[in-house]
């Protein structure tokens, strides 16, 4: 069955990547939004939930942390969401505090349509 | 300390990784180290702090920054793009080189914050961070054309 995506990064350019290679890596969604940081992504998922967000760290008004532990806290129509943080960011003390606050996943930038498909197939059943 | 040299190489083995996985452009070393970019250029920097501080800056002319966007996008070359279009992708690229170079000098320089890009559009960019920094740049051509200066200014912090 299809899933829903919601791509969350400042840079319009990233966005377009991320779905160019999600694209690439053969990854099927049926439904494809974005945002351009937490807060903006918070009023989408309350609007309607997705399956999957791709989601970026370092973000103007809400970074990506801030908007997973609301999403976790307060959105309980996103309990079966599935968040991947993709970013810079590689500090294994950071990726490990991420996960605790409730995300799923982790890719870091630069990243391959490869790596993109061993991290999302899990949750495309 | 890391040395003067190493930096320039993780410099250039970043941007390697970002050109060669993310962009789909070819890039190598200058054969003209020194050589600035001239006419109106762009300059993306992003600062960076924790047991080292300092600035990343890419810096290109329009043109080349023109054709690393239209690259980023998977547009056909000489696609029409907003002033807005090209400032955010060689924002992205900083972002994503500094992320690189973030990665490979971890062992060293633990935890290091990064903050948003910033980009700049003018003649003759330069970067300046003050006394006792040090500064290592490297000089670029992307797809044996375009020229590119990566330059890093940083200082170990008093904290
Ligand atoms: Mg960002």
């Amino acid at each position: 069955m299809a899933k829903s995506l919601l791509i969350v990064d400042d840079s319009a350019t990233m966005r377009k990547i991320v779905i160019r290679t999600v694209r690439m890596s053969g990854l099927d969604f049926d439904r494809t939004e974005e945002a351009g940081n937490g807060a903006e992504a918070i009023e989408k998922l309350k609007q309607s939930p997705v399956d999957i967000v791709l989601c970026d760290v370092n973000m103007p008004e809400m970074n990506g942390i801030d908007m997973v532990k609301k999403v976790r806290a307060e959105l309980p129509t996103c309990a079966n969401t599935k968040i991947i943080m993709v970013s810079t960011e590689s500090s294994q003390d950071l990726i490990d505090s991420i996960l605790r606050e409730g995300a799923n996943g982790y890719i870091t930038k630069p990243f391959t349509p490869e790596r993109f498909q061993e991290k999302l197939s899990p949750f495309m059943n | 300390m890391i040395q003067h040299a190493c930096f320039a190489d993780t410099l250039l083995d970043a941007a390697k990784e970002v050109f060669e996985t993310m962009i789909f452009m070819d890039l190598q070393l200058c054969s003209e180290p020194g050589r600035r970019v001239d006419g109106e250029a762009l300059m993306a920097t992003i600062t960076f702090s924790n047991s080292i501080e300092g600035c990343l800056a890419v810096c290109t002319d329009t043109t080349c920054a023109e054709a690393i966007a239209i690259n980023m996008l998977g547009l056909e070359a000489g696609a029409d793009l907003s002033v807005e279009e090209v400032s955010d992708a060689i924002g992205e690229v900083a972002n994503m080189v500094m992320g690189s170079i973030k990665s490979r000098l971890t062992d060293t320089y633990e935890g290091i914050q990064v903050s948003i890009p910033s980009v700049v559009r003018g003649r003759e960019l330069v970067n300046s961070l003050g006394e006792k920094s040090g500064r290592v740049s490297v000089q670029v051509n992307l797809e044996d054309a375009h020229l590119m200066e990566i330059s890093l200014l940083y200082r170990e912090s008093a904290k």
